[in-house]
């Protein structure tokens, strides 16, 4: 199978959409043919060649797209992809994995906002930090994320599972204001603290704070103490064991008969209940 | 310029041509007898030819279709429209106003009718038409839940009322009475609706009967070129079927006098397959088409559009506010409301009309039974765009109504089986040859909007608006026909060739189309000062910054009426 590395030659001001340039394209496609893939960098079109120092190798295994000196410039990497990988090293712009189906992409930096928009499957996994919208609808839209899996290891912004309906996101470090806001399905984990409104209009799915939570929305409603809890998303549901002690509340009860799961840590919130 | 379209298959309704082959001959924007040996031939060999395509109802622009547009970017990037040398634009189910007018100019339209102009915020719908391309415009305020218009009414005074629509018509550059669910806008800003043709409109007390009646009268003294378009009450609830025969009858008896024009009927209802429901609740829904038809047809005052489900994914936008509040409760989608001060209000909500869900597929075959029930001089295509579904789906309707066999692929194979259990669709054999279709799509609408003088026919003094389909009479193939008439073969406008091969190659604006009638000086007085009353006490901007001014338009056509005898 093949090896596409692209190396950045410069930096650049205006950003370029790399939605092309995905594992399931590239291995069908010659060093020529890459080399003369049009992406749009503003309103114009550039060649692949003229931004980035080529190199096509043979491997094993599944077809693998390694961009390096990336920064947050490049738009939509890993977008669309339904297989393979894609290894980023540096920074990436916004929309890294949007729509995704398959494979995993691995960003070795930060990623700009709209990671993992409308998600449908694979894994994209952030070693640093990622900005507003991480696995979030299309704007204006309620189908949002759909399947995969998103961890971010380091701090994630506001917004985040913006309208998820199934997969899991997971992050490591801190996030913003809303997280799971509009949530319909799947699983957030939150490793750290959380800011206000998190759940804010959830019908179901679940989120797990670990850190500290200053306050809860008050159209939650609390259900008590639960130690070690197996989240349950459907009656078919097998069920995803979460270690440690909980306040559980269900919300949010803006909308009718809810079933959004809240899952608060008791050590780091002796102050909530 | 003279060009001569040659070997073409007419259809021509409005003058009787019924498939025959012929030549048209263009000369300075105009159809004439003959032209010179300079004419440039435009070969239509197997091609048919029509009149272009007129719209009598579509939201294409103003204020709800924008609030459409900005409340729904999830619609803005499933269709983008990107050809060389021409605006882009954006949008499936609302385009933004250049692809607007590219695409009806790609299927052969020429003239479309924005069909609920709001009239304070009027400019924003003539802002608009400056910027859509292609076509000739004309739009219609609102009526049915004015104040002024309700006082009038419930005063008795007829005369006092044509004046003030003579006015506001003027003042909007309006083109025609538009009535939405009478008195129910009104009572919405009361927290309630109307639900009946004699439930009376709170604090006013007038009843819908009362509004659309008197509205009937006003628009014949007055003798505008088309009759008042009405939207009944109860759109879109089981059961309405009975509100829409009542509303059809309650103007019976009032006669069509157009003093511009050639209109017969006295009654547009738009969207009639939203209006033709049986059953108490979505569980027992069926079908009264064919009954709603057959009052239509024996019926010399009325004639419908259909306002056809595509079974698409759509945005709603209507000014029956209290209509679109039930709709979003119904699909939970987001919702967008405004009233309009003292005289109108609207709701948009996103609606999936899945082709899976019972209910779409009995109001789809509803749509379809209508067409084919009813007499074809007096039914009209439309989808009420975006309502029932964007236009860009007239050529699939169109699809639908000429093969039995692509609407049986679509009954059996696609749509849920309710559509063949609660409607009688399944029943008909009927299929549409092109002389209908010509008359569904352009001859109607040209009559009765009361411009069939120079639109909706090829006759000599015809403007030269034409569109050429690269399509055999004969053929039944679905997607062949949907493919000809989404992509006309050549499309002239005023005399230019604006589409070529399904593409735009010029880019013209059309006129913006209003009427101006003069009623006699003391009476337009006397209601002046009501007017200025009411301005003063409560609108919101002075009287003096309302009307909309000459610069509004690219090109204004004025038909003006002289109704002095109105004093
Ligand atoms: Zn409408």
């Amino acid at each position: 199978m093949k090896e596409l590395i692209l190396t950045l030659q410069k930096d650049i001001i205006v950003p370029v959409e790399m939605d092309k340039v995905i594992p399931n394209v590239i291995e069908n496609l010659s060093l020529e043919e890459i080399k003369n893939l049009e992406l749009v960098q503003g309103r114009k079109r550039v060649k692949v060649g003229d931004l980035f120092d080529v190199e096509l190798n043979e491997i094993e295994g599944e077809p693998r797209v390694v961009i390096k000196n990336s920064n947050n410039k490049l738009k939509y990497v890993g977008s669309k992809m339904t297989k393979g990988e894609v290894i980023v090293e540096g920074d990436v712009g916004m929309y890294v994995g949007a729509e995704m189906k398959g494979g995993k992409i691995i960003v070795n930096g930060n990623a700009d906002s709209w990671a993992g928009q409308n998600m449908k499957g694979g894994e994209l996994l952030i070693k640093g930090s990622a900005r507003d919208y991480v696995g979030s609808a299309y704007r204006g839209d309620w189908r949002g994320m759909s399947g995969g899996k998103i961890i971010v290891e380091g701090n994630a912004g506001n917004e985040i599972g913006e309208f998820m309906r199934k997969g899991l996101i997971h992050i490591k470090g801190n996030v913003g204001i809303m997280a799971g806001i509009h949530q319909n399905g799947g699983i957030i984990i939150i490793d750290g603290d959380v800011d206000v409104r998190v759940g804010g209009e959830m019908k179901a799915g679940a989120i797990v704070v670990y850190g500290k939570v200053d306050e809860v929305l008050p159209s939650f409603k609390y259900e008590g103490i639960v130690e070690n809890p197996v989240i349950k998303l459907s009656k078919k549901d097998e069920g995803t064991p979460i270690e440690g002690t909980f306040y559980k509340f269900i919300g949010d009860y803006v909308h009718n008969k809810p079933k959004g799961q809240l899952y608060i840590s008791v050590e780091n919130n002796p102050h909530l209940i | 310029m003279e060009y001569i379209i040659k070997n073409g298959i007419v259809y021509d309704p409005l003058n009787g041509v019924n498939g025959e082959k012929m030549d048209i001959c263009v000369k300075d924007g105009k159809i004439v007898e003959s032209v010179s040996d300079n004419a440039k031939i435009i070969d239509a060999s197997n091609c048919v030819v029509m009149p272009g395509g007129v719209d009598s109802h579509s939201h294409l622009a103003g204020a709800k279709v924008n609030v459409g547009r900005i409340f729904r970017p999830e619609d803005s990037v499933k269709d983008i429209y990107a050809k060389k040398g021409l605006r882009t634009g954006t949008g499936f189910s609302v385009p933004s106003t250049y692809k607007t007018g590219y695409q009806y100019s790609e299927m052969g339209y020429t003239m479309v009718v924005e069909a609920a102009m709001p009239p304070l915020i009027a400019r924003h719908t003539h802002e608009e038409f400056i910027e859509t391309p292609q076509i000739d415009k004309a739009a219609m305020p609102l009526f049915g839940n004015n104040w002024m218009v309700m006082e009038y009414l419930k005063e008795g005074d007829i005369k006092a009322c044509a004046a003030y629509v003579a006015w506001l018509l003027k003042a909007t550059r309006g083109f025609a009475i538009k009535i939405v669910n009478p008195g129910g806008t009104e009572a919405w800003g009361w927290g309630k609706n109307v639900h009946s043709l004699d439930d009376p409109v709170p604090y006013f007390d007038i009843t819908p009967r009362e509004i659309v009646r008197g509205l009937a009268e006003v628009n014949e003294m007055l003798g505008l070129p088309h009759s008042i378009h009405v939207h009944p009450n109860n759109l879109g609830h089981p059961g309405n079927w009975e509100t829409t025969l009542e509303t059809m009858k309650c103007v019976e008896g009032i006669e069509a006098k157009p003093r511009y024009g050639e209109r017969e009927t006295s009654y547009y209802n738009t969207h009639c397959q939203f209006h033709s429901y049986g059953g108490t609740s979505w569980k027992d829904f069926e079908s009264k088409a064919i009954e709603i038809a057959e009052y239509v047809n024996k019926s010399k005052h009325v004639v419908i559009d259909v306002g056809q489900i595509t079974l698409d994914e759509t945005t709603t936008m209507t000014a029956d506010g209290p209509m679109e509040y039930d709709l979003h409760m119904t699909n939970g989608l987001k919702w967008a409301n405004c009233d309009v001060e003292l005289e109108t209000g609207s709701g948009v909500v996103p609606f999936i009309y899945s082709p899976k869900g019972p209910v779409y597929a009995v109001q789809w075959a509803i749509g379809l039974e209508l067409f084919l029930h009813t007499n074809t001089d007096k039914v009209l295509l439309t989808t009420d765009h975006p309502n029932a579904g964007p236009f860009i789906r007239y050529p699939r309707v169109i699809a639908w109504l000429m093969s039995k066999k692509y609407r049986d692929e679509w009954l059996y194979n696609k749509v849920h089986k309710w559509a063949q259990q609660r409607s009688h669709v399944a029943d008909s054999d009927k299929e549409y040859d092109l002389y209908e279709i010509a008359k569904i799509t352009r001859a109607n609408q040209a009559k009765v909007l009361g411009l069939s003088e120079t639109k909706g026919h090829l006759g000599v003094g015809a403007e030269a608006d034409i569109a050429i389909y690269a399509i055999d009479p004969e053929e039944k193939d679905g997607k062949k026909i949907e493919k000809a008439f989404r992509y006309a073969k050549y499309v002239l406008k005023g005399g230019d060739v604006v589409v070529k091969d399904g593409n735009i190659v010029k880019q013209i604006f059309g006129d913006t189309i209003y009427v101006d009638v003069q009623v006699g000086e003391d009476l337009m007085n006397e209601v002046l000062k009501d007017v200025e009353e009411k301005f003063r006490r409560y609108y919101s901007v002075n009287i003096d910054n309302y009307p909309v001014s000459d610069k509004y338009a690219n090109s204004w056509r004025v038909i003006k009426i002289d109704a002095t005898d109105i004093n």
